[in-house]
């Protein structure tokens, strides 16, 4: 029997804004527990809630990087339930009247482009965290209160890599509007995904499972591919979905059951009636909205369509953004794209393989690179020379102008020296001369081989075979 | 001598005259609130090491000490609700109430009894047992508000901070002969206060004049960044600009709220009142409001009240603070927590609440009180196009009995209409104010009038007019 897979992902993305979504509590992982909180985050008696301005600017960016429709009437929701780690009872978030509804993210699928709905996202509150050990639970409120998008896509995603590339595209949108770090494995990027599996040529969808507790992306494409495949074994044995929520278990790359899901939760929803509705000024959001920040597709034509970069290279810089925005430095600093990108992706980047580091720890500054390509390009120095010098320069930081200085790899492009090495070398190599007007061109790399070695790897090897060329061409 | 019996503006007198000091009125009040507290029950925390902040002399409120309803947070000073589940709880801010009376220089002298929560309307619900009445200590004080007003009609401070949702501030006035004000919604920013129902909920004044209410009024009232429900509007000196002439103003009445008064001695006050006033010029016009519509107060009232109380109190769960009552898992603590922590009362409201919420509920009891009260609001804003404002009995009877009270009376049953009109301006969030307006057998009785939303100049001009042609202010009633 064959089956249609259907995905639907909702995504909750912590916004980086300096502070909380209704309080003036910072915004700062890692810290130590329960210090970035005030009264308003630990739902002291008396409190109330005040909108963070620059969160809703931050949910309006989103949206329109998203192609959504946005409601530019503010009106937030409470939803009522008891648990630990929500201090007040209740989270405010917006369940009749979300900020954005119905956009869409574009992927491409092994060649194919591919639109993926996007239902709604709206903003909401994050709850605190909770820290469970086995005779008892420690509670940090410092994310209580931490805005967020929560993004729920339509059900148009029909397998694990689909998912995986549009988690990936949304990320990459995220993180170049700069209103979230998207980070899956700290949390402030959280994956809740939605599976089930109908007979091919079926018109009602199969009962779904809920997978929860996905920290990486790679881990989306395996956590639905297990599922997919469980839910089919299931179904071919006889067997039936059941509604439940599972949660991915890292070790054995398997899904495995939290809960089953008993009926609806009764969330008694109403409108939060500490905050009126409130009206956005049209030239405020236009303003935010027709300013975005360059996306990671518009990037990503650039660098091919004006700055000549392959498709491969671009993409591979366009999906680190970090390197991405070293890159925007160096080529920019350097007026040398190309050559940017090759340092860029081969060099520097198996540096930081190898070292297993980040950017900002490497020894050398962007400005070093940057540097070192326009001595190169100014010929300066040799390439060879290049090679060494950002060598040092990793090993020691020190400038490129001052290793070259101080290992006298100076290039020479000065004509009288080298047609004095090339006389020389033509003087002592008559045979080669005779070979060469018999018609063995190839034999000119050897002479200027020669020439450059005996300016000890100084001399600019455009500027020998030039000359060389000239003498034997006489 | 006594000079806390006086009116705020003979008090700021002495003092700016250096006739008395500050500490000559900390020590006054202090003695009268531990005298009184055996009797009358009013207070959860007598402050008897007040700090005074007092840097502007010209300000009325320099140096006058005051009282505060139990559920505003006060740093540092234990803060109960009057509920068990609260009964240890010292928050950690200040509400901008108690800042900004600090900053005028008032002084705190302590923190009143109300009923649970403020939810309840006789003073009797308190964790602590009843707040008694100053005029016959088996009645009620009333409430939510019973401390704080009672704190005043006694003598021991010139004015009081309480709280109003259905008519927590102006019922319990009326049964203690003094002023109780709750202006427009909005005007006072309600940061600190314990929330019971948000879209209804107001600040409330107790004083013994209508000019000390505008004092502490005008005090208070101002656009608060940290209430995003607080009015944006200027600064207005409502004391200064207070005009007691009635002459060519339009009261209306309403005919089926007079008719519906229990004691036929309050009809014949409020027809007293109404021939005394038209004697100073004004012109009263009789109002017909569809008696559907006044009795569907009390359960429109009950609805919203007790499902936005639901989500509200929904915080109290002794994780973080208040008691708490160990179970095996965290829902169990919560389970048992607030089983131990809530009165009956409170307990059965946040079940109506919740019941009303429900999906399969929220339609034809939430959403559908709503509506109704969209109506009430309605019909009132109508009316408020043909008159200034209007006036009626605050209550259909003197205080109750403290014996038999019903514990879920604070907007009552028995009475559909002529107990529960006072919520209708908490519904459209009018400014609304109680003056004394006679008493039946030595109990004193009030009369309440109601404006349009930020007309509250007009209203306290008004209750000044009438306050005027009544002569009954500045009323203390001694204990003995």
């Amino acid at each position: 029997m064959e089956f249609v897979t259907t995905i639907g992902i909702e995504i909750h993305v912590e916004l980086n804004t300096k502070t909380k979504m209704f309080s003036g509590g910072p915004n700062v992982y890692g810290s130590l527990p329960n210090t970035n909180v005030n009264p308003i985050d630990m739902a002291f008696p008396g409190i109330m809630p005040v909108v963070n301005k620059k969160a809703v600017e931050y949910a309006l960016k989103a949206c329109k990087a998203l192609n959504m429709s946005i409601d530019e009437t503010l009106i937030f929701d409470r939803k009522n339930y008891f648990y630990p780690d929500l201090p007040k009872g209740y989270q405010i978030t917006q369940q009749y009247h979300p900020i954005g509804s119905n956009g869409y993210v574009e992927i491409n699928v092994d060649g194919v482009e591919k639109k993926i709905g996007i239902e709604r996202l709206h903003m909401e509150e994050d709850t605190a965290k909770q820290l469970h050990y086995p005779d008892y639970t420690l509670i940090n409120y410092n994310r209580c209160g931490v805005p967020l998008c929560e993004i729920v896509s339509k059900p148009d995603i029909h397998s694990g890599k689909e998912a995986s590339l549009y988690v990936e595209a949304l990320r990459s949108i995220l993180l170049y509007l700069g209103i979230s770090d998207c980070k899956m494995e700290e949390g402030s990027m959280r994956c809740d995904v939605n599976v089930s599996i109908a007979p091919k040529g079926s018109s009602k969808l199969g009962t779904k499972t809920e997978i929860k507790n996905l920290n990486s992306i790679a881990n989306v494409m395996k956590a639905i591919d297990f599922e997919v495949e469980r839910q089919k074994q299931l179904i071919l044995t006889g067997g039936v979905v059941e509604q439940e929520t599972r949660r991915f278990d890292e070790a054995t790359k398997q899904t495995v059951l939290m809960r089953k899901k008993t009926g609806a939760v009764d969330y008694k929803y109403f409108t939060e009636p500490n905050i009126m509705p409130i009206t956005l000024d049209h030239n405020w959001v236009n303003d935010i909205i027709n300013n975005l920040p360059e996306l990671p597709k518009q990037r990503k034509e650039r660098y091919i369509n004006k700055l000549g970069l392959s498709e491969y290279d671009a993409s591979l810089l366009i999906n680190n953004k970090e390197l991405c925005e070293y890159f925007e430095n160096v080529s920019s600093k350097s007026n040398n794209p190309k050559q940017s990108a090759n340092w860029i992706i081969g060099n520097v980047s198996s540096i930081l393989n190898k070292e297993n580091i980040s950017l900002s720890s490497l020894k050398f500054t962007s400005d070093d690179l940057s540097n070192l390509i326009i001595m190169v390009d100014k010929q300066e120095i040799s390439t060879k020379q290049a090679k060494e010098i950002f060598d040092i320069m990793n090993n020691t930081g020190k400038k490129p102008s001052d290793i070259a200085k101080e290992s006298n790899m100076v290039q020479i492009s000065d004509d009288s020296s080298i047609k004095q090495w090339v006389k020389e070398v033509l003087e002592s190599n008559p045979n080669a001369i005779e070979q060469y007007k018999a018609g063995k061109t190839n034999i000119m790399g050897f002479l200027v081989g020669q020439v450059i070695k005996k300016s000890l790897g100084k001399a600019n090897p455009g500027l020998v075979s030039k000359i060389v060329k000239e003498e034997l061409d006489k | 001598m006594s000079y806390l019996d006086l009116p705020i503006s003979k008090i700021h007198e002495l003092l700016v005259n250096d006739k008395i000091t500050y500490q000559d009125l900390i020590k006054e009040a202090l003695e009268k609130a531990h005298k009184y507290q055996p009797t009358l029950n009013l207070f959860e925390t007598i402050i008897d090491n007040p700090s005074f902040n007092g840097l502007d002399k010209s300000n009325p409120l320099f140096g006058i000490p005051y009282v505060l309803k139990d559920n505003f947070s006060t740093k540092g000073i234990l803060t109960t609700g009057s509920s068990n589940i609260l009964k240890d709880y010292v928050p950690v801010y200040d509400a901008t109430v108690v800042e900004k009376l600090r900053n005028s220089g008032a002084i705190l002298v302590g923190k009143t009894a109300l009923d649970e929560l403020a939810l309840g309307g006789t003073g009797t619900n308190g964790h602590n047992g009843p707040v008694h009445n100053p005029y016959n200590l088996d009645r009620q004080s009333g409430g939510s508000s019973g401390g704080s007003v009672v704190a005043v009609s006694s003598g021991i401070v010139p004015f009081a901070i309480g709280s109003d949702t259905g008519d927590s501030t102006r019922k319990p006035a009326a049964f203690n002969g003094v002023v109780g004000f709750k202006p427009t919604w909005g005007l006072i920013s309600r940061y600190g206060l314990f929330p019971f129902a948000t879209s209804l909920d107001h600040v409330g004044i107790f004083t013994r004049n209508v000019l000390d209410c505008a004092y502490v009024f005008e005090n208070l009232a101002g656009y608060d960044s940290k209430d995003m429900s607080s009015a944006n509007t200027i600064k207005t000196q409502y004391s200064k600009n207070l005009d007691n002439s009635l002459k060519g103003k339009k009261i209306g009445i309403i005919k089926e709220i007079n008719d519906s008064m229990s004691n036929s001695l309050v009809k014949d006050n409020m027809s007293g009142v109404i021939s005394l006033i038209k004697n100073q010029g004004c012109e009263v016009k009789e109002f017909n409001v569809d008696e559907r519509l006044l009795r569907a107060i009390l359960p429109v009232y009950l609805v919203i009240s007790c499902s936005e109380a639901t989500s509200n109190d929904a915080c109290l769960d002794g994780i973080r603070y208040g008691i708490r009552e160990e179970g095996e898992t965290y829902i169990k603590s919560i389970i048992n927590t607030r089983t131990k922590g809530f009165s009956e009362l409170v307990k059965r409201r946040f079940v109506i609440g919740s019941y009303c919420l429900k999906a399969e509920n929220q339609e034809k009891l939430f959403i559908r009180a709503q509506k109704v009260r969209r109506l009430i609001v309605d019909t009132f804003n109508k009316i408020f196009e043909e008159c200034d404002c209007v006036i009626f009995p605050a209550s259909g009877d003197v205080a109750p009995l403290i014996k038999g009270a019903s514990d879920d009376e604070k907007l009552s049953s028995k009475y559909l209409i002529g107990e529960n009109h006072l919520a209708i301006a908490n519904f459209g969030g009018f400014p609304s104010i109680t003056i004394p307006s006679g008493f039946i057998n030595e109990m004193p009785i009030g009369i309440n009038i109601t404006g349009k939303c930020f007309d509250d100049q007009k209203v306290l001009d008004i209750a000044s007019g009438i306050e005027n042609t009544l002569g009954l202010k500045d009323l203390v009633k001694e204990v003995k």
